[in-house]
């Protein structure tokens, strides 16, 4: 593995593995600017093999593997050889439609990696609105960046490393700057919290959830309506949600959002000890 | 053969592509639903568009995108 110098290089890399692609197949999504902060801190490595492109984004005490491979066969050549799989704790997200995904599940497996966790992505579609003045909500509040620790502490606490895309600190004072995360405080803590990306006609949720101690007060209702009526341009909310977390996904549903055919696989590899 | 507008209505039925000179910035298209399109554009149009030209600049709005058909050598 060498480390990711620039953005470029990804795409460089791409471009190589599509070149010869007879069924072009990739987990690698990311937007430009995270490619450019996860390069910036450090955290991309890179393997290219026979048809097939590895990175690997350290995360903790384990690290991300994203593939571009040529076809699913090349894919299942590869990524048993690899030697970081003999070395890191690796969790790896198989993503599309379900149909679609059964060859690259079980060539994982035959890797070396077990299943984890299902993630189901929900979406809500909004009608257009008039953007209005949105009400200020009492004890709602747009988190400042002295906020970022205890947030980190929240989201650490009540979500899953390997499946949940947990944010470093860094990127959590980043939501904080573009004011993506409001809070409500009660007894000088943060008792919930919604963490959310808006691009243009677009919203995701990336974390919402309520401390333990706070629970059935209602906050995060109060907490999700302020959200929506804040995002009146918003067309289309979503969200990732684990498939076996039904009281989640109930609530989402009593908001609107359904199930829109994107499922999301992660496995997990444990590093050889001997 | 679909014509762009139509498989771009597909992939995001919930948009109209039409009214958007900035499909990105526009929260129209994600990076996943870039790579759905590029895998569409490909069956459609017989081509296999280059890695080094999934980049968002080229899927910023319908002009942009029609450039990249023809720059892969499809005839939009």
């Amino acid at each position: 593995m060498s480390p990711v110098r620039s953005a470029g290089e990804v795409l460089e890399a791409i471009q190589k593995v599509k070149a010869g692609a007879t069924a072009f197949r990739t987990n690698f999504f990311p937007v430009q600017s995270k490619l450019e902060s996860w390069v910036a801190h450090d955290e991309l490595t890179t393997e290219t093999r026979d048809n097939v492109t590895f990175f690997v984004r350290k995360d903790r005490d384990f690290a991300h593997l994203y593939f571009c491979a040529a076809s699913p066969s090349a894919f299942g050549g590869e990524i048993g050889q690899l030697s970081v799989i003999r070395t890191h704790k690796l969790a790896i997200d198989i993503v599309g439609p379900e149909a679609s995904l059964t060859e690259l599940l079980s060539l994982a497996e035959q890797g070396g990696f077990r299943r984890y966790s299902r993630l189901v992505r929900l979406a809500r579609v909004a009608s257009p609105i008039t953007p209005t003045f949105v009400p200020a909500a009492p004890g709602i509040n747009v988190a400042i960046k002295g906020d970022a620790p205890e947030i980190l502490a929240l989201i650490e606490g009540s979500f899953d490393r390997f499946a949940d895309q947990l944010p470093t600190l860094y990127e959590i004072e980043a939501a904080i700057a573009a004011r993506q995360i409001l809070i409500i405080r009660q007894n000088e803590q943060i008792a919930a919290l919604v963490f959310f990306e808006t691009q243009g006609l677009t919203s995701t949720i990336r974390y919402w959830l309520v401390a333990a101690p706070f629970h059935s007060h209602g906050l995060g209702s109060t907490l999700i309506r302020h959200y929506f009526s804040s995002q009146p341009a918003v067309r289309r909310f979503i969200l990732w949600v684990t498939a076996t977390n039904q009281n989640a996904i109930q609530k989402y549903q009593h908001y609107g959002y359904a199930p829109d055919g994107l499922v999301d696989h992660v496995l997990v590899s444990e590093p050889v000890t001997s | 053969m679909k014509t762009v507008p139509e498989i771009l209505k597909e992939i995001r039925p919930e948009f109209d592509f039409t009214a958007s000179n900035d499909f990105i910035n526009d929260g129209m298209l994600d990076s996943f639903d870039m790579m759905t399109l590029v895998s569409a554009l490909d069956k459609n149009y017989g081509i296999s568009i280059q890695g080094t030209d999934i980049v968002p600049e080229n899927f910023k709005n319908l002009q942009t995108i029609e450039a990249l058909l023809r720059q892969s050598g499809a005839k939009p």
